[in-house]
């Protein structure tokens, strides 16, 4: 079992949501969820965060902006956050890097192994 | 689970993603995405164990929700293709030698369906492990077998070949179908273009799996090219870059 690190997921659709939290907990993680951008607001104050899986495309407020919060937030300066999402344009994938995007992840091109396994490799 | 709607303030963020396609395909991954993640726990048995009917069954499907999400990619390749490709590469040393066979083994239940032998003529000596992004060029092969065999007639034949050539490997595949016109061989690799007797033959087809085909071969320095073989029919080669 791997150590109990507390991963945040920020995920809008409740199917996709249920699916990831169900695979991350198997493997021992603990995991807080947000299903808005202003309920993500909020969760990324939570402490103890090891790393963020985030959805651009959310209620509220949009990826982007909470990006751009987590990278000024002093405790999540340095984790690691992956974008999880189904856009892949160019400039998404380059803005999301300059505001501080550890990895960009197309959903529909990685199963939930290789997610996993992403994941593990952000939390070395 | 799918469906999701955009609302207003979602909006601001698919502006970001600038036309229709790239909205449209945002959507239609989201709810391939859901049948992906699920078909594979199915077929992991995360929710108990199936029978080998009920897994053969899922992995066609698998296999099939899998060929729309590269459909879309490839589509979106297209769309962005005055663009940097937005779709990243993941070079790692590949045995081509399985991959192809993989990908072959997709075909098989087409091909006797439709009376058409399709022969994978293996190299003799080894193959070094190629330099290359898996799932991309596992479309080319996807792409150029779809193709010989959506233009084979019946009885007709498919050969595959691997080889190693010096610094490169070259995959060549032959059919014995409908050939490509002297009219059409400049116009072949462009993106929207059928030839008349791709139309003629199968009126369904996008044009742009050949367009995509050498976007990707490039990307890898690799080179794409064809000929005309004598009875009819065509061989497509593919030549990449071990290192």
């Amino acid at each position: 079992m791997t150590t109990m690190k507390k991963i945040l997921i920020i995920e809008d659709d409740s199917f996709l949501q249920g699916l990831e939290v169900g695979k991350l907990e198997k493997e021992g993680y603990k995991v807080i969820t947000a299903s808005s951008g202003e309920e993500a607001m909020k969760k990324i104050n939570e402490s103890g965060i090891s790393a963020i899986l985030l959805d651009l495309v959310l209620p509220n407020f949009d990826g982007f902006e909470i990006l751009k919060k987590i990278r000024e937030t002093e405790a999540l300066k340095t984790i690691p956050v992956i974008v999880f999402s189904n856009l892949s344009e160019e400039k998404t994938v380059t803005r999301s890097k300059n505001l501080g995007a550890t990895e960009f992840m197309v959903k529909s091109n990685f199963t939930l192994d290789e997610l996993l396994k992403r994941i593990k490799a952000n939390l070395k | 689970m799918n469906g999701k709607v955009i609302d207003n303030k979602s909006k601001k963020i698919i502006k970001e993603e600038s036309n229709t396609i790239s909205i449209i395909s945002h959507q239609l991954r989201t709810s391939l995405t859901a049948f992906k993640w699920t078909l594979k726990m199915l077929l992991d048995g995360d929710v108990g164990k199936l029978t080998s009917e009920q897994i053969a069954l899922i992995q066609k499907t698998y296999s099939s929700n899998e060929n729309m999400i590269s459909l879309i990619n490839n589509l979106l390749e297209v769309n962005h293709s005055d663009e940097k490709i937005s779709i990243s590469y993941d070079f790692k040393k590949i045995d081509i030698l399985y991959l192809l066979e993989q990908t072959l083994l997709e075909f098989y239940g087409e091909t006797t369906k439709k009376g058409i032998e399709l022969i994978f003529i293996k190299p003799e000596s080894p193959i070094s492990p190629v330099n290359c992004d898996e799932k991309t060029i596992r479309i080319v092969f996807q792409n150029l077998i779809e193709n010989a065999i959506k233009y084979s007639n019946k009885g007709g034949k498919i050969f595959v070949f691997l080889k190693q050539k010096d610094k490169n490997v070259e995959i060549s595949i032959y059919d014995s179908g409908i050939g490509i016109s002297d009219s059409d061989k400049e116009n072949i690799f462009k993106k929207f273009y059928r030839t008349k007797r791709a139309i003629k033959k199968d009126s369904v087809g996008s044009g742009i799996g050949l367009f995509t085909t050498k976007n990707i071969i490039e990307k890898h320095n690799g080179k794409i090219w064809f000929e005309n073989t004598a009875g009819g029919g065509t061989t497509f080669f593919v030549l990449l870059p071990i290192s």
